[in-house]
This record gives structure tokens, sequence and C-alpha cells, in this order.
């Protein structure tokens, strides 16, 4: 019931906004935001305090890892969304809002369904649903990024059909229970029969097919420009949440692959492709002269590092990349939404041509100074602790070499983007900013992410532990 | 049922060679249409033969959707573009010795899968990943959009054949993802080429070029 109430609120939002215009729309996208995040506050919380929620005879279905995806897409969504209507004040109309909502929609079914084909249905339409909205714009620019976009992530999800289809075979070919052998409940427990071969094939598979969504190295080229020239609020999401969203899709395979075939295989292949992640992020994050890229391909890094802490596995590197994965969103998402408005004021994406934002327009420069401290990992903020998990756990588990590489290959990424943060920021504006955006309304979506991101850093509540301890249950066999 | 599946997917695959080898736009999307109707068939033998209900109507939705609304979009979207003269010096030979490896590829990837497989259909498994892998090499070889989403449904195709042959299909809500996905793919696809062609007035994707570091 609940969990019905959670994908039918975006739904149902995306059709009535369909047709809505003006003030109604404004509105109507407010409210459905709103109850998107209530709806997904309740569920996580739901199923952090007792069994999995369960509807249409198990084929939705959350338990504390969905609670933790579903919470953080609530979360973001309802950020990008309290944007959205001063991003679309300087725009002409369009279908904004209920592709929004139909986004949300989509990564929502994703992560709250117990079926892997369904799940990939729902991913392929979180595809989909925003390559309108990365070329809402229609500029030479944006339609190139969107074309990109489309055709990438199709192939690429099409090679993650080809994986299910493969872990699909191997469950019949064991058991011959077809009815529920795409359920991902049936694999886990099925999985010490399934035939080990197949398992690393379709691993392969779905590893080359969600990764490109996730946006891991050597997939990823479609990423810095479908960030860069969709509208803030989208990159927001996109980078935020629906890079998650691929990565979630390869945790639920990775329980039953190191079952079926032993942990060596699936650890190497995300080691392997996180440490690659990091090294181009680290690279491109030097020569990038536009900031809305920059932070993509910190993007890139930051999956890389979640990717390296999957591998390692165990307690600390599964919990330490989960937490990552939520940081990480909380902290692109300022940096995304902020970058929206240094666009606003100085109509233009590219570094040299913004310089100066701390005298220029002081509020977005501290939120963006923030944004930028907090993901190159310097505490107080949570993504210095999530850094310190993953890396710790490389350790802990015998991996001394990946933590030696990840560190410096961090350090190259980190220098990057500060020398990237500190061009943006200080020096001189090369023109005078149209005014900033001010008022309580404009500061809250910054400072409330900001105190989770301290939260995260500092003092963690007493539920997140347990949260994390759950998820860690269900990830590591 | 083995002399059957492995007859149809043979065919498929000479069908998708043929498309590597033509250049004309008109041939190749025929060869589409071709191909497509011999995975139908596919669908419907084994469905016939394995008492699949499910399977012919599947390979019915197959029929309509792949052999005749995404070639008449396909059609509709190439009725604009220009005729492409061959480039002197340019030939599919290379694409087609590609395509050869490829085959050969397939069977040395595909083994753990014949392995483990014991069905009937087995032999025919890595002749339908052979036909996947083709189209994604004519995707990534593919110079304008058009041939990129000819490769891209080749690709599709061969993965739908794929799981026919290993699975005898999967289940219906994932079936009509797949093919509602696709539709909507094609569609889009349209409606970006259409914009590109306004843009560059071309749909050569070599204009594509602005976003770059």
């Amino acid at each position: 019931m609940m969990l019905g109430v959670l994908l039918a609120v975006p739904l149902i939002g995306a059709v009535l906004l369909w047709r809505a215009v003006g003030r109604v729309a404004t509105a109507l996208h407010t409210l459905t935001a709103g109850l998107t995040l209530t709806a997904a506050l309740a569920v996580s919380v739901r199923v952090n305090q007792g069994p999995p929620l369960v509807a249409l005879d198990g084929f939705l279905r959350a338990d504390a890892l969905s609670g933790w995806m579903i919470a953080l897409i609530g979360i973001v969504a309802a950020l990008a969304a309290s944007e959205a209507p001063r991003y679309l004040a300087q725009t002409t109309g369009g279908r904004f809002y209920p592709l929004f909502h139909l986004f949300v929609f989509t990564m929502l079914v994703a992560v709250s369904t117990d079926d892997v084909g369904l799940m990939w249905v729902a991913i392929e339409g979180t595809t989909l649903a925003s390559v309108f909205l990365v070329n809402f714009e229609r500029t030479r620019a944006s339609l190139e990024a969107s074309y990109k976009y489309l055709l990438l992530c199709s192939i690429g999800i099409a090679i993650a059909f080809l994986g299910t289809v493969l872990v699909y075979f191997a469950g019949i070919q064991q058991f011959g229970d077809e009815a529920h052998a795409l359920r991902w409940t049936t694999l886990q427990r099925l999985a010490p029969g399934l035939a080990p071969r197949v398992m690393e094939l379709a691993f392969v598979f779905l590893v080359v097919g969600y990764g490109t969504k996730a946006g891991l190295a050597p997939m990823h080229t479609w990423l810095p420009d479908a960030h860069s020239e969709a509208p803030a609020p989208v990159s927001a999401l996109m980078s935020g949440v629906l890079l998650s969203v691929g990565v979630y899709a390869i945790v639920r395979f990775k329980p039953a692959v190191d079952v079926a075939a032993g942990p060596r295989f699936a650890q190497n292949i995300l080691l392997a492709l996180g440490l690659l992640s990091v090294a181009v992020a680290a690279a491109f994050l030097w020569i990038s002269a536009n900031y809305k890229r920059m932070l993509a391909y910190s993007s890139v890094e930051h999956i890389g590092l979640v990717c390296i802490g999957l591998g390692v596995g165990g307690v600390l590197g599964t919990a330490g990349a989960l937490l990552h994965i939520a940081n990480h969103a909380l902290a692109k998402s300022i940096a995304f939404l902020v970058s929206g408005r240094i666009r606003a004021a100085y109509g233009s994406t590219e570094i040299a041509a913004v310089g100066g934002l701390m005298r220029g327009l002081p509020r977005s420069g501290a939120l963006f100074l923030a944004a930028i401290l907090a993901l190159v990992g310097l505490p107080p903020f949570g993504l210095f602790v999530s850094e310190v998990m993953i890396l710790a756990a490389c350790f802990r588990q015998g991996f001394p070499l990946v933590a030696s590489a990840a560190l410096v290959l961090l350090v190259i990424a980190f220098a990057g983007l500060l020398r990237g943060g500190h061009a943006i920021l200080y020096g001189t504006p090369p023109r005078e900013p149209a005014m900033e955006a001010h008022g309580w309304r404009a500061a809250l979506p910054g400072a409330v992410a900001l105190l989770l991101l301290l939260v995260t850093g500092l003092a963690w509540p007493p539920g997140l532990g347990d949260a994390l301890n759950r998820i860690v249950a269900i990830v590591v066999p | 049922m083995t002399t059957g599946s492995n007859l149809l997917a043979f065919l498929g695959l000479v069908v998708t060679l043929l498309i590597v080898w033509r250049q004309s736009w008109p041939a190749r999307l025929r060869l589409f249409v071709a191909q497509s109707l011999l995975l139908a068939a596919l669908a419907s033998t084994i469905g016939v033969l394995a008492q699949r209900r499910g399977l012919l109507l599947v390979a019915a939705v197959f029929v309509v959707v792949k052999g005749w609304v995404i070639p008449r979009v396909l059609a509709r979207i190439g009725s604009g573009a220009p005729v492409r003269p061959v480039a002197p010096g340019r030939s599919s030979g290379i694409t087609l010795l590609g395509a050869g490896a490829l085959v050969v590829a397939a069977y040395v990837i595909m083994l753990p899968v014949t392995a483990a497989a014991e069905l009937p259909t087995e032999r025919a498994i890595p002749l339908a990943f052979a036909m996947a892998l083709i189209g994604l090499l004519l995707c990534v070889t593919g110079r304008d959009a058009l041939g990129h989403i000819l490769g891209f449904l080749v690709f599709e195709n061969g993965i739908f054949g794929l799981a026919i042959l290993a699975t005898y299909g999967l289940p219906g809500i994932v079936e009509a993802g797949v093919f509602l996905d696709v539709l909507v793919i094609v569609l889009i696809m349209e409606a970006v080429v259409v914009q590109v062609r306004r843009e560059h007035d071309s749909i050569d994707v070599d204009h594509l070029r602005e976003l770059r570091g």
C-alpha cells in the first residue's frame, strides 16, 4: 500500500502536470515534489523498522537497500524541484514539470521492485524520460548531448538486458522455477546452484550495461555532455541519483554472482573499473574549461570510488560505498543547483567567463565553495567519512595497492577540482553579473543539504548506523 | 526443433551479414525487415514445438512492431536523407571481415552458455549472439544517425533471438517492456534526427562534434 502510494504520487503528478500551465503548474509541481518526499521518507523509515514492504504479490518490494535509495531519490528530487521554478522563469515553456516527475517515477520504480526484469524496464525508462529534459533548451550542444545520451545509454541498457537474459537462463536451466526466476529474492536463494561460468558472463554484461548508466569509465563518455547541457535541476537529479540507480542495479546482482562464482570475480571487475574511473576523472578534472563539465567529471570520480568500496566489499567497504552514494548525491546536487544560478547570472558555463564569484555573487559563491570543499572530501563534511571508510576497507581486506593508487588519484582529482573552484570563486569577475537569487527560499535547499552532510560527517543519528548494517546484511552474502 | 531453429538462426545471420555488405539504405531496410520476420518465425516455431502459447503472441507482436511499425518510421526518417554516394576507397570489405571475426568470437564467448544448456536449440545460441555483436559493430561504424539506429535495432534483434533460443521467452511483462522501449527509442530518435537535420542540414553525425574535453 505504502509502496503503491509512493509510486502513484509522481506518476499522477506527471499526468496532471501535462496540461497545467502557469501558477497552477508551479503549485502542482511543488505539491507533487513535497508528497513524493513525504512518501519516500515514510517508506524508508518503515522498511528500517520492520520486514520489507511487499506489494502486488511480491512484484514490488522494498527492503533496507531500496529504502536507502528511495529516501535519496526523494530528497534529491525535492532539492532539484525547489530550484525548477527559478530555472523555468528564465526560459520559455515546454513540458518540464511532467517529464521531471516521470523521471523521478521511473527511478523510484527501479529501486522498489523485486523483479530484475521490471528493474531493467524502469532503468531504460529513466533514459527515455530524461532525454527530452537534457535537450530542453534545444541548442546545438544540447541536441548533440541528448543524441549521445540516448544512443549510448540505449546500447548500454540493451547489453544489460543480455546479462539479465543470461541470469534468467541460468535460473531456469537449474531449477525450472520460471514463474519467479527473475525475482531477485529467488536468485539470492538459489544462487549456490547457478552455473558459475554463465553467471560470470552475465555479470560482465550487467556491469558494462548498467555501468554505462552509472557513468563508469570507459563507458562514461555520454555523461559530461548530458550533465553539462541539461538544465541545472535535471543535472542535479542525474548526477545525484540517476548514476546511483545504475550502481544499485549492479549491487542487486552482485550477491548472487558472489555466491555462484566466488567473490573474486566481481571484485576484480569492480576494482578495475573503479580505479579506471577515478583515473579518467582525475585527468579530465584538470583540463575542463567548463564548470558543469568539471562537476560531471567529479561524479565519475565519486562513482569510481563507490565501485572500489563495493569491490573490496566486507562490512566497512559496502557501508562506506552506500554512505558515499548518499553524501555524493547531497553535495553534487547542491553544486549543480548553484551552477544553474551562476549560469543564470553570467550567461555562460565557461570557467573563464565567471571568475570572482565570492564578490560578484556572495551567496551563491559561499554555497559553491562549501559544495566544492565537500566534494574534494574535506572534513567536516560526510564525504570525508565515507572516503576514509572505503580506503580503510581496502587496507583491511588486503588491497593496500588499490588503496594507495586510489589515494594518489584522489589527490590529483582534489587538486584539479580545487584549481577549477579557485578560478571560479576568486579573481576578477570579467563582467558584472545579473542579480542573484536571495531570500530564505533560495537559501533553504542548500542549507538543508549542507546540514545533512554535516550530520553524516560529524554526528550520525542513531538510525543511520542501523540502516547501513541492514543494507550490508543484504548485500554481503 | 533442432533443425528448424538452427536453420532459421543461420538464415538470420546470413541476412545480418548482407546488411553489413549492402550500402544502399532501402536495401538495408528491406534486409532488416527480413531479419525481423525470420526471428518471428523462429519464435513461433519454438512456440509450437515447445508448446509455449505465449511465444506465438510474442511473435505476432514482434512482426507488427519490428516488421511493420519500426520499418515505416525508419523509412520516414530515411526519406529526407540525400542519397549518399559510396565514398571512393571505402567498401564494406573490412567491416564484413570484422563481422566474420565476430561470428567466431560469438562462439567462443557463448561457450559457457552452450555448455550449461540442455536444450534442443542450444546450437543456435551463438548464431543469435553473433547477430547481436554484428549489430553493435554496425552501430559503432555507422556514420550517420540512420546507421546508428539500424545497428542498434539489429543488436536488439540478436538479443531477442538469443533470449528465445536460450530461455524460450521471458516473462510477459518484460517482453512487453522491451517492445515498448524499442518503439519509444525509435520514435525519440526520429524526433532527434528531425532536429539534427534542421540544425545541420544533414544527418551525418560528423556534425555533432562540439562537445569536447
